[in-house]
Formats: C-alpha cells, sequence, structure tokens
C-alpha cells in the first residue's frame, strides 16, 4: 500500500491498536491525514546534537511554560487539521478555539522571552492516534492537566511577581479547557482523580514537570538553572 | 455616592465589616439602582481600595483573603446543596457533575477553615445567621441567601436559570480569586492554596457553561463555550459580571496582534486565552449581593 510510505501512517499503524476505531475507517481517514506529516514532519528528526539551554531565573521558568504552551499549541494544531473521526461541527469549533488560545499563550510568552525565547522544539505525539476521539481527547487532557500543573508549580519560584498575576490568569483558562475536554470525552468528569481530597489541583516542581513532557518531546535541555 | 464613601471608610478600618456591610450595601444598590452599581464599581477598584487594603500586610491580609475566598466557598455550596436536592430540578443526565461541585465546594470550605484556623491563626468567616448541624455543618438554613434575587431569577424552578446563575456566579468567583493573587505573592502557602483552588473552581466554570452550551440555541443564543468570549454575558442583565472581560493586553502585549495560525490571533481567542477583571473583594461582594440576605 503506498500510504505506507507515508510516515505519519507508519506511526499510525504502530499505535492504533488497542483504541475502538475501525481500521478500515481509519485508513480511509488516513488519505485526509497527508497533511499531518507536514505538521509533523520535525517528529522523524531524531538526533539530538546538543541540549537547548533554557536559561537560568525568570528565563529558565519562563523558557519551561513555553515548552508547555509549544506542545499544547502542536497538539491542537494537529487535531484540528486532521479532525478525528465522527467530529462534530461544535466540537471544531471548540477545537478551533483550544487552538487559537494555546497559540495566543505561546506567542504571548515568546513575545514576553524576546530574545531569551528558545527555538521551536522537536515534539512527539507518535503515541496519539489523531483520527481517534478517545485518543485525540485523553491526550488533551494530559497536556491540559500536566500544564495546569506546572504553572501551579512554578509560580512561587518567579522574581518578577507581575509574571505570577498573568499566569494566573492563563491557568484558569487551562483548567477551564482540561474540564472541557474530560468532559467531551466522559460527561461529568470535569476534574476526576485530578482534586485532591482538599478539593485543590494539582502541582508539580519544574524539574518533575519538564520529566513528564519529555515523553513528547525529541528535544534535549539543558535545565541545570532551571529553579526548583 | 456619600454613602458608599461611608462604606469604604468602615472598609478601611476592619475587613471584617465588609461583610456585615453587604446588608446596607445592598440597599444602597436598591436605592440608587442599576446605575448606581455601575458607577460604584470602577470606584470600588480604584485607588482608595488599593489603599485601603495596601496598608494591611502579612498574617492579617493573608486572613482577609482567606477569608473573603472562604465567603464565596459558603455562597457556592449553598446554592449547590439547595440546588441538588431540589427534586425534579437538575437532569439525570448532570447530576453527578452538580454533585461533584458541591462537593469539592465542601472539600474548600473544610480546607480553608482548617487553614485560617491552624496554619494562619485567624477566625474563620462564617455566613449570616450561621447555625451549624451536625449533620450539614455548612449549610445556612435560611436567613443569609436568596438565590433567587427576590424572586428575579427562578434558579431553583428553572433549570436553565440554575445553570446560568451557576455559570455567572462561577466566573464571578474566578475573577475573585484571581484579584487576590496580588495578596498571596508574599506567601508560597497562599500562592499555591489560591492557585489550585482556583483552577478547580475553573473547572467548575466550564462545566456550567458547557452544560448551557448543550441547552441549546433557543435556552442559551449566546451559545457559551466553557471559556468566556470577549465580555459576552448570559442576558443583559448580567453584563457588569462580565464587563473587563474584553481586555485583550497582557503584561503590555496586546494578545490580538500576536501571530495566529494565519495573520493574528482572532479577538475572541485574545479574550478567551486569559481570564481578566481581576476584581477585588467589594467588587465581587458587591456582585453577589443581590444574592445575599
Amino acid at each position: 500500500m503506498e500510504i505506507k510510505n507515508a510516515p505519519v501512517n507508519k506511526q499510525a499503524e504502530e499505535t492504533d491498536k488497542g483504541y475502538d476505531v475501525s481500521r478500515r475507517r481509519f485508513f480511509q481517514l488516513a488519505g485526509g491525514l497527508a497533511g499531518a506529516g507536514l505538521l509533523l514532519s520535525s517528529c522523524n528528526n531524531h538526533t539530538k546534537p546538543t541540549a537547548t539551554y533554557l536559561g537560568s531565573g525568570d528565563v529558565a521558568l519562563l523558557n519551561y511554560l513555553y515548552i508547555m504552551e509549544q506542545m499544547e499549541a502542536s497538539y491542537y494544531t494537529q487535531a484540528f487539521a486532521t479532525p478525528y473521526y465522527g467530529m462534530t461541527k461544535d466540537e471544531l469549533l471548540l477545537m478551533q478555539d483550544l487552538r487559537d488560545q494555546e497559540i495566543a499563550h505561546r506567542e504571548f510568552l515568546k513575545q514576553v522571552l524576546g530574545t531569551n525565547a528558545i527555538a521551536a522544539i522537536s515534539l512527539n505525539f507518535s503515541m496519539v492516534t489523531f483520527a481517534d476521539r478517545n485518543s485525540v481527547l485523553s491526550y488533551a487532557a494530559l497536556f491540559e492537566d500536566l500544564v495546569i500543573s506546572a504553572i501551579n508549580g512554578s509560580a512561587h519560584l518567579f522574581s518578577n511577581t507581575d509574571y505570577v498575576v498573568t499566569l494566573n490568569k492563563m491557568v484558569t483558562v487551562e483548567a477551564r479547557h482540561s474540564a472541557y475536554v474530560r468532559d467531551a470525552l466522559y460527561a461529568n468528569t470535569f476534574s476526576k482523580n485530578v482534586i485532591d481530597v482538599n478539593g485543590l489541583d494539582r502541582s508539580v516542581s519544574p524539574a518533575a514537570g519538564l520529566a513528564t513532557a519529555a515523553s513528547y518531546i525529541h528535544t534535549n535541555f539543558d535545565s541545570s538553572k532551571l529553579p526548583n | 455616592m456619600m454613602n458608599f464613601k461611608n462604606i469604604l471608610k468602615e472598609i478601611e478600618q476592619t475587613d471584617a465589616g465588609v461583610y456585615e456591610q453587604i446588608k446596607g450595601r445592598r440597599q444602597v444598590l436598591k436605592s440608587f439602582g442599576a446605575r448606581a452599581v455601575a458607577a460604584a464599581l470602577p470606584f470600588a477598584t480604584g485607588s482608595l481600595f488599593t489603599e485601603a487594603y495596601g496598608k494591611t500586610t502579612g498574617v492579617d491580609a493573608h486572613v482577609q483573603a482567606l477569608n473573603f475566598i472562604l465567603a464565596l466557598e459558603y455562597f457556592a455550596y449553598n446554592y449547590y446543596h439547595t440546588a441538588n436536592n431540589t427534586g425534579g430540578l437538575i437532569p439525570a443526565n448532570d447530576q453527578p457533575g452538580f454533585l461533584t461541585i458541591e462537593n469539592e465546594k465542601k472539600a474548600h470550605i473544610t480546607y480553608l477553615n482548617a487553614q485560617i484556623a491552624n496554619t494562619f491563626l485567624g477566625s474563620p468567616y462564617t455566613p449570616k445567621n450561621y447555625n451549624p448541624s451536625a449533620s450539614n455543618p455548612y449549610f445556612v438554613v435560611s436567613g443569609a441567601y436568596d438565590f433567587t434575587a427576590g424572586g428575579k431569577y427562578l434558579v431553583f424552578s428553572d433549570y436553565p436559570t440554575f445553570v446560568m446563575m451557576a455559570e455567572t456566579f462561577e466566573d464571578t468567583f474566578v475573577h475573585g480569586y484571581l484579584g487576590q493573587t496580588t495578596v498571596a505573592l508574599d506567601s508560597n502557602t497562599l500562592l499555591a492554596l489560591l492557585m489550585q483552588m482556583q483552577c478547580s473552581v475553573a473547572r467548575h466554570a466550564s462545566f456550567a457553561r458547557f452544560v448551557r452550551r448543550n441547552l441549546g440555541y433557543a435556552q442559551a443564543p449566546e451559545h457559551p463555550a466553557p471559556w468566556i468570549t470577549n465580555n459576552i454575558p448570559p442576558i443583559p442583565d448580567l453584563q457588569l459580571y462580565y464587563s473587563g472581560e474584553e481586555n485583550t493586553s497582557q503584561l503590555g502585549i496586546d494578545i490580538s496582534l500576536l501571530p495566529g495560525i494565519s495573520g493574528t490571533t482572532p479577538q475572541i481567542s485574545a479574550t478567551a486565552a486569559f481570564d481578566d477583571n481581576l476584581k477585588d473583594r467589594l467588587a465581587v461582594l458587591s456582585l453577589l449581593s443581590y444574592f445575599m440576605l
């Protein structure tokens, strides 16, 4: 089959097992995934010659969150470009919102960082089946919850408190995103297994958050000066 | 405006007074009408308040912030507890979500009470006419809240109205939490508490808005997304609760001018990407005062 030559379909072949989507339907959709190869082309570059230095202090923390927002923005860009099977018109509208808001977060942090911003990172979404609703929404929830915990767990480390005030205004929107993708996947699960007995959302240290994110990123980072 | 100034002075003297003032303030708002409210809000968020609260630092300021959050949580808990115990109000499909919200509000109250008393060494706020029962200590049977605002919103007999006010309350709570960020900047403990709790509240807001969206265009013509788009309220009467959400400037950067998927960021996403209109305590309590006795 000619589609086997397309890297993105090879990737899909490896990962579509275990998802509740008809294989035939998946490959019908795969034709529509041609553009995905372009969007994810950077994933095929597995060489990691040097580590990207995040900087120190507030710059390192902002770059850390910039990594997270790049991850989310790219994820929703892909999810919108190659809608999962059965995506309703309403879901498409909300997916577009998610994409544009995460791009706004990414570009905002890039602007704040200025010349200190790291380059665009290389992402690895090979574990995601973009044709499958369950897969797309599950990973969306995972990424949203990771970003929420990353912001919550890094805010106190900033020297410039103006950043904290603004990041707070971002993190509540990430929580809205997480709740939505969770509710869309399984009704009424907006906080299931995330909110603890005290009614608190998650928090993670920068080192631990970066380690979790690394599963979805090819780029190597030098986080030696990242506050923790 | 003289009445408002008197209220402001009393608040400068004691923050605890802010809750006592709600009744008086409500009368003032009633007598002056909607125009007075519109005039009062910018005033309430002005420099006088910044100065008044700015003078209080350290533990006292932290306790004030926590007690304010606690007041919001009591308000919310009583709203959902009443709704969840009103037969026939909430459809079975949505009931688990609203029960989850009620439980998380309860958890917030319990945690805040403990934190205020044990960590911040303050006296936890209690609602008006608080008369705790052993079985349900956070529910005020009567004399604290009127969630219908004098019969204006039939929240416990009309489901779409209940959802609409859940949305409005939750979005206002988020604004209230965000307004306390500056108070928490000198306390990692308080900052962590506020941030992790406000994310739970934002999830509630998202759920309420999504439920309303799914009611359809007939019941929710504005078709709300789980996030706040521009400053669009559910109905024009509730515009004040969303004023300021149209802001697109963050740290001096205009989000709407940043690169988007093509061209610049769409206006709706530039506003929705950040929760905004960080309101101070009096501004939030003023908005909720219509529903407090």
